[in-house]
């Protein structure tokens, strides 16, 4: 059968009426999220998994990510009307939305942020569409040495190459192996680690992982450091864009996508260099030069929205065709396939394809509906930053509790859940990122898994790694991502 | 102080690198036909947070930690406040089974809000107050239990048997 065959019967699945309002349900969520500071999609499907339990595969999948799309929709809101004193600077979609708003242009920004994220999140839909499929048929080739080195690949670049320091990403990531470790070792059956906690036999479950790190830690570290930071809030302005701020838009969302695609497809993972690239990019091209920084350049807002969508659809890429997160929520996304015993990799697109097909047909239903309920609604979501902060991080915590307890119903993990934080909370004040911790936990009983094996193919040789040409392209590529940015870097400083 | 902090935390994970190397050591090696056990990824995560850890410290002494973003909010943390928050969390835990989702976490979220609240530099001493926090508490963890229960059949500890309480 056809791609558009499949793509049909995607949309007929996705299309019945439960299905779509599992897919409106999972938008309102993520836009909701995504708006309300302190909470992201990491934390939300996380917090959300028990309900694999019980719901079926496709419409829990819709579900997700519905959340997860829709918190790229919501968090641009945030960060364009929310001055937000010490993050701003950081996000340069923030850099720019914010200072437009500032100068009474926020519904502008608010929407080449919505309908950017639009025309990016089709436009890369339709790329995950005629490619997936491809890469999938492709990977099947692929053995234990090469999923090996494509998983580390995928560790490198989520810990060394993404965030400021290399010392601290690599130390998160040997954090995250050392908690999957936990539990019953997959091929011999060995306990390890469990301290005969017997608890801990079935390993350390990623829900409780993902809400300590992110929901518990940010609650801890508000209490803790930000209660007395004074947020103000931008006027709004009739969210609407004249014909000029179209015409500055949509080749700005355009060359957005195309810098965003490729970047989430490739196990490089995350959306910051793309984001950051389609900046600089649109920086340069423009002829309002003078507004940005100043009074805020609508390119300066919609390409790097675009490019953030864009990016973000791709990661589905890796995700669904091999197996490998790179993100917080997509590392979550593929603890649910696994919840429900699916294993993500080639071998989805012919076991599960009805899954998949209809996965990919709601992404595009999901788009329509967060244009709809991030346009003519932004009014609503906007009334959801007037919540006061202490209530939002306490009833987070509700939130938390139901997404741990209704895992296991084990009391012991809500006090892990406390410990977790307390982790959290350290990483955050001293600047380790977060995402090598989830990655690694959840990818490494994986790559362990497939090295072992590979080892085992060679007849315990580690040359088996370097005998094919995919195995010894994709050491050359490990290599190039640890040693270019350095040799970069030093470059710029010689020449500086 | 930072100094000490980040010196602090370097020997913290040069001690996590201990702990799990010591676990390591009490696996057993079934190589079998592949050369590598359950013992050898437990050897490379140890010995490597050991690397890690060991830098940790070393660029703490030299200076701090290279390459730092500077954290957020104060400088200094409200205690106080931590208190009330870890407080709520924990007394959760220790609770749920025996009081029940609901009241648990409202209990939970009235903690959670002195905290909070302290910390911006407002807490609440009237007895109505916690009483409101409490009932709002209540109302945020009610529908989430019903619907928990109810509408996925997913267990959670009620007070009752009823699935309602």
């Amino acid at each position: 059968m056809g791609t558009w065959d499949l793509l049909l019967q995607g949309f007929a699945t996705a299309g019945t009426p439960v299905n779509l309002l599992w897919a409106l349900l999972g938008c309102t969520i993520g836009t909701a999220v995504g708006v309300l500071p302190g909470i992201g999609p990491a934390t939300a499907v996380a917090m959300l998994l028990p309900i694999t339990l019980k719901v079926e595969p496709t419409a829990s999948m819709i579900f997700f990510a519905g959340i997860y799309y829709g918190a790229m929709y919501g968090g641009s809101t945030t960060s364009i009307l929310l001055n937000t004193p010490g993050e701003a600077g950081s996000m340069v979609t923030a850099m720019e939305g914010n200072k437009m708003a500032k100068h009474g242009r926020a519904g502008a920004a608010l929407a080449t942020a919505a309908i950017g994220s639009f025309v990016a999140g089709t436009i890369a839909t339709i790329g995950v569409t005629l490619f997936a499929p491809i890469v999938a048929e492709h990977a099947v080739k692929l053995g234990p040495p090469e999923y090996f080195l494509l998983m580390v690949l995928a560790f490198c670049t989520v810990s060394a190459v993404l965030g400021q320091s290399t010392l601290r990403g690599l130390t998160s990531l040997f954090i995250g192996l050392a908690m999957g470790l936990v539990g019953i070792d997959q091929i011999s059956g060995q306990v390890r680690y469990t301290l005969g906690v017997p608890e801990l036999m079935d390993g350390l479950e990623v829900v409780l992982i993902a809400v300590g790190l992110f929901a518990v830690a940010e609650c801890l570290y508000a209490v803790l450091y930000e209660g007395r930071v004074v947020e103000t809030q931008n006027a709004m302005s009739k969210v609407h864009m004249t014909r000029q701020e179209w015409r500055r838009s949509w080749p700005a969302w355009l060359r957005a996508t195309f810098i965003g695609f490729p970047f989430g497809t490739v196990p490089a993972g995350g959306s910051e260099i793309p984001t950051f690239l389609s900046y600089a990019t649109e920086k340069k091209l423009s002829k309002h030069k003078k507004e940005f920084g100043t009074t805020g350049a609508i390119e300066g807002v919609a390409g790097p929205e675009a490019a953030n969508n864009a990016a973000i659809t791709a990661t589905l890429i890796p995700l669904l065709t091999l197996g490998i997160p790179t993100s917080n929520t997509t590392a979550i996304l593929m603890g649910a396939f696994q919840n429900y015993g699916i294993q993500p990799g080639p071998q989805l697109f012919d076991k599960n394809a009805a899954l998949v097909w209809a996965l990919i047909a709601s992404l595009y239903i999901g788009n329509v509906m967060l244009l709809i309920l991030n346009l003519p609604l932004v009014g609503l979501w906007v009334k959801l930053l007037k919540l006061p902060k202490a209530y939002l991080y306490a009833g987070i915590l509700i939130f938390a509790t139901v997404g741990v307890y209704g895992m296991r119903q084990s009391a012991f993990d809500l006090v892990l859940l406390y410990a977790i934080g307390l982790l959290g909370l350290v990483m955050r004040r001293f600047d380790f990122p977060t995402a090598p911790v989830v990655v690694g936990m959840i990818l490494g009983p994986l790559a362990e898994a497939q090295m072992r094996n590979a080892i085992s193919i060679g007849e315990g040789r580690w040359d088996v790694f370097v005998q094919r040409p995919g195995s010894v392209a994709l050491l050359v590529v490990i290599v190039a991502v640890l040693v270019l940015p350095r040799l970069w870097k030093w470059r710029q400083a010689k020449s500086a | 102080m930072q100094r000490l902090l980040q010196t602090a935390l370097g020997f913290g994970v040069l001690a996590v690198a201990a702990a799990l190397a010591y676990g390591a050591a009490g696996i057993r090696a079934e190589a079998g036909y592949g050369g590598v056990g359950p013992n050898f990824l437990p050897w490379v995560v140890a010995l490597a947070l050991a690397g890690c850890g060991a830098a940790l410290v070393w660029q703490a002494r030299r200076g701090g930690f290279e390459d730092m973003a500077e954290p957020s909010g104060s400088a200094h943390g409200h205690w106080p406040g931590f208190a009330w928050v870890s407080v709520g969390i924990l007394l959760n835990a220790l609770l749920i089974t025996t009081l029940g989702f609901i009241l648990s976490c409202a209990l939970c979220f009235a903690l959670a809000v002195q905290g909070l609240k302290s910390a911006e530099g407002m807490p609440q001493r009237s007895v109505g107050a916690w009483l409101g926090n409490l009932a709002i508490g209540a109302a945020i963890a009610a529908p989430v239990y019903w619907m928990f229960t109810k509408a996925l059949a997913i267990n959670l500890p009620g007070l009752t048997q009823t699935g309602w309480l």
